[in-house]
């Protein structure tokens, strides 16, 4: 069958209908505010069921602190939202979890840009931040053999390292007044993307998308002859999964500071891919899959997830034959599977 | 979604891309088959104050909403209408006779009175996009497509044909939900099928050409294309983007798919009165994998210690990229695309059995 097409879905219930017919004055709504916040579970699992919009009082009781995505005008108790969200509640801390949010960078992020423009000693990148980032060319690995500075010649090779429309993963450095970040590519991990498959999933709020984790660089075992694929996750929602290259970790602890731009010049800033395998395709296409359907259930995107994800694909293809497609119906039991423990 | 959207992808991606749907079987990068269409969600009879409506989800997030509405017009007896039907429809859009549909109004003009005597002015599309103004190319361009299908078919007009003093004018209001990710032909294309199969129009109870009288029950009303028991029936055009890479054909593609393209066609089929589809009009559209720029070779790269760049003339590298064809780096492609391939594309859809019929038989079944 070339297509399926389905039948809407009616919007699912509220799970807890706010109780506000008996009430009239004005004051009623942070009334029953403030008695939802006693009844919220603490941590980061529990959110409250109700939308909490711009400017809108939290809670006006003295007892509770102000966390992120709230305010508090000078002269009154009361706590306000900032942000269009849930509301979610550490011991005493009150803070408002956006339902859509763009990645704000810091320092020491390990994100995925995409070059935007070339500048004569800069370039800027797009991070999915709300400004362009910049990446100088003093802060990206030179090629050469030894340290050097940077010449005029460099200056005027600029597009040999990264041209428009490349991808590169970077390191937030330091971030400006403005808050745009600056990048910098010094280490063997970092630099330009290729052999592999882009996908984004920024803008998620509310504890969905990418989450900063331990380790953000993972490499899967996947099955079917598809030998090793690594998955880079930006802290900023763009993901690059990718054939494994052994070359950085051959060299393993051989590659002392000194030799170190010496062994990543050779195809360092190379846009040229290597030779893939139908099955390695075929198994990061999975991955990609799998990620998108983490992506369309709301759940985080970490190391376990995926992982957890690409087991339940394998799983069920097993179960159900050759269909490769994990959209809809599938990715929703994908989800189910990955949450299932 | 990301600020600056219409940056082109990097050549390792395209490459990456391209040689994984030049494959066989090609390894599309949701795992789809070649043929199959990603979910939709669809339904119809949304407006209630419209003759016809139905809206489309598609599985990327965009969505579409067609409002069918039909008016009793004066038909303008300025001149006589001859009993050639070719003559009388001015061609498409009145572009002359030289368009396509003057093929197919003379294949199968319907025996019935009404038969060849619809003009083209009788049926208005108009395409609103989120962020964009009514006179954009995209708009304009959607829209003549769309209009071009289905007057190519003949059958449409001639149904608003009430006798010779008065017809109906059929307004179709298109409106794009979404921001358009992907190329939003299909969706809408598919959303204004649904639309047209559950218009409905007032029974007529006068007779001949006194000044048309309907029934003012809703429930008398009949269809614009009436539904029967058997798939044997005329139904209005749908158009589906088809898009090469190499040998490969592929069905709705997305836009990371449409990036790498090496030729999209608009194809448009209708079912005729004994149930087999024909192709009514046939548009290339302009890939956007034409303006990537192109890769570097290691051999050619200043950066990975290759002397190739230093020590090559410069007709030796022309020589080099031109021999390399796309197959080490990516390589924007040149060219149109052969005809053998355009057949077969063509084939794959209004075949029996193939792409356009199940696609059909999928939007007859959708529920109101």
């Amino acid at each position: 069958m070339a297509i399926t097409i389905l039948p809407p879905t009616p919007a699912a219930l509220p799970s807890r209908i706010p109780s506000t017919a008996h009430h009239d004055t004005a004051s009623s709504d942070e009334d029953d505010d403030s008695m939802d916040i006693d009844d919220l579970p603490s941590g980061h699992q529990a959110h409250s069921a109700a939308i909490i919009t711009p400017g809108q009082t939290v809670t006006d009781d003295a007892q509770w602190m102000r966390g992120h995505g709230t305010f508090a005008a000078p002269d009154s108790t009361a706590i306000r939202s900032t942000l269009a969200g849930t509301l979610q509640k550490t011991n005493k801390l009150l803070s408002i979890v956006p339902l859509r949010a763009r990645y704000t960078p810091e320092i020491g992020d390990l994100v995925i840009g995409r070059i935007v423009e070339v500048q004569s000693r800069r370039w800027k990148v797009d991070v999915a931040a709300p400004l362009l980032a910049n990446l100088m060319l003093s802060s990206i690995n030179l090629p050469g053999g030894a340290l050097r500075k940077r010449t005029s010649v460099d200056e005027l090779n600029i597009r040999a390292f990264f041209g428009e429309g490349e991808l590169l993963v970077a390191e937030v450095q330091s971030l400006f007044q403005d808050g745009s970040a600056s990048l910098h590519t010094r280490s063997l991990k970092y630099g330009k993307l290729r052999n592999g498959y882009f996908m984004s999933v920024s803008g998620m709020g509310g504890g969905a998308g990418v989450v900063r984790a331990k380790r953000q660089i993972f490499t899967l075992q996947t099955a079917h002859g598809g030998g090793e694929v690594d998955v880079i996750l930006g802290v900023n929602g763009y993901i690059w999964v990718a054939k494994h290259t052994a070359e950085v970790e051959g060299k393993g602890e051989a590659v002392g500071v000194n030799r170190l731009e010496e062994v990543a010049s050779a195809s360092m800033y190379s846009s040229q891919n290597d030779d893939i395998g139908a099955e390695t395709r075929r198994e990061i296409a999975r991955v990609a899959g799998c990620i998108r359907a983490l992506m369309e259930g709301g759940v985080k995107v970490d190391e376990e997830t995926v992982r957890r994800a690409y087991e339940a694909g394998l799983e069920m293809d097993e179960r159900e034959g050759e269909a490769e497609y994990l959209g809809g119906e599938r990715g929703r039991s994908i989800i189910e599977m990955v949450l299932g423990g | 979604m990301a600020p600056y959207t219409n940056i082109p992808l990097s050549p390792a991606e395209l490459s990456y891309l391209h040689t994984s749907l030049s494959q066989q079987p090609p390894l599309r990068p949701d795992g789809r088959s070649p043929t199959q269409f990603r979910p939709l969600i669809a339904e119809t009879d949304i407006l209630p104050s419209a003759n016809g409506s139905a809206r489309i989800c598609f599985a990327d997030g965009t969505e579409a909403i067609v409002g069918v509405k039909a008016e009793v017009e004066k038909s303008r007896l300025a001149h006589t209408v001859p009993s050639n039907g070719e003559a009388a429809g001015q061609g498409v859009l009145g572009l002359g006779k030289g368009s396509a549909r003057d093929v197919g109004d003379e294949m199968d003009v319907e025996g019935d009175e009404s038969g060849g005597k619809g003009r083209d002015a009788w049926l208005e599309v108009a395409i609103e996009i989120p962020g964009m103004r009514d006179d954009d190319a995209l708009p304009v361009f959607l829209s003549a497509m769309l209009t071009e299908a289905l007057l190519a078919d003949g059958g449409l007009k001639d149904r608003l044909w009430i006798n010779s003093r008065f017809h109906w004018r059929l307004y179709i209001d298109i409106l794009l939900h979404s921001q358009a990710l992907s190329y939003p032909l299909p969706l809408l294309s598919l959303t204004t099928h649904l639309a047209l199969l559950s218009t409905r129009l007032p029974a007529l109870v006068s007779e001949k050409d006194e000044d048309p009288l309907f029934n003012d029950d809703w429930e008398a009303s009949t269809y614009l294309y009436p539904p029967t028991t058997t798939t044997q029936h005329q139904k209005p055009p749908v158009t589906l983007l088809v898009m090469s890479v190499g040998a490969t054909i592929l069905f709705d593609p997305s836009k990371q798919e449409l990036a790498v393209a090496d030729s999209v066609l608009a194809i448009s089929a209708a079912q005729s009165s004994t149930g087999e589809l024909r192709m009514v009009a046939l548009r290339t559209i302009d890939p956007p994998s034409r303006l990537t720029a192109a890769g570097v070779p290691n051999v050619l790269n200043t950066t990975t210690g290759a002397t190739g760049a230093q020590t090559l003339s410069a007709a030796d590298v022309l020589a080099m990229r031109e021999k390399d064809q796309g197959q080490s780096v990516w390589r924007p492609p040149r060219g149109g695309v052969p005809r053998a391939l355009v057949a077969k594309m063509i084939k794959m859809v209004v075949e029996r059995g193939g792409v356009g019929e199940e696609v059909m038989e999928g939007l007859a079944n959708v529920e109101t």
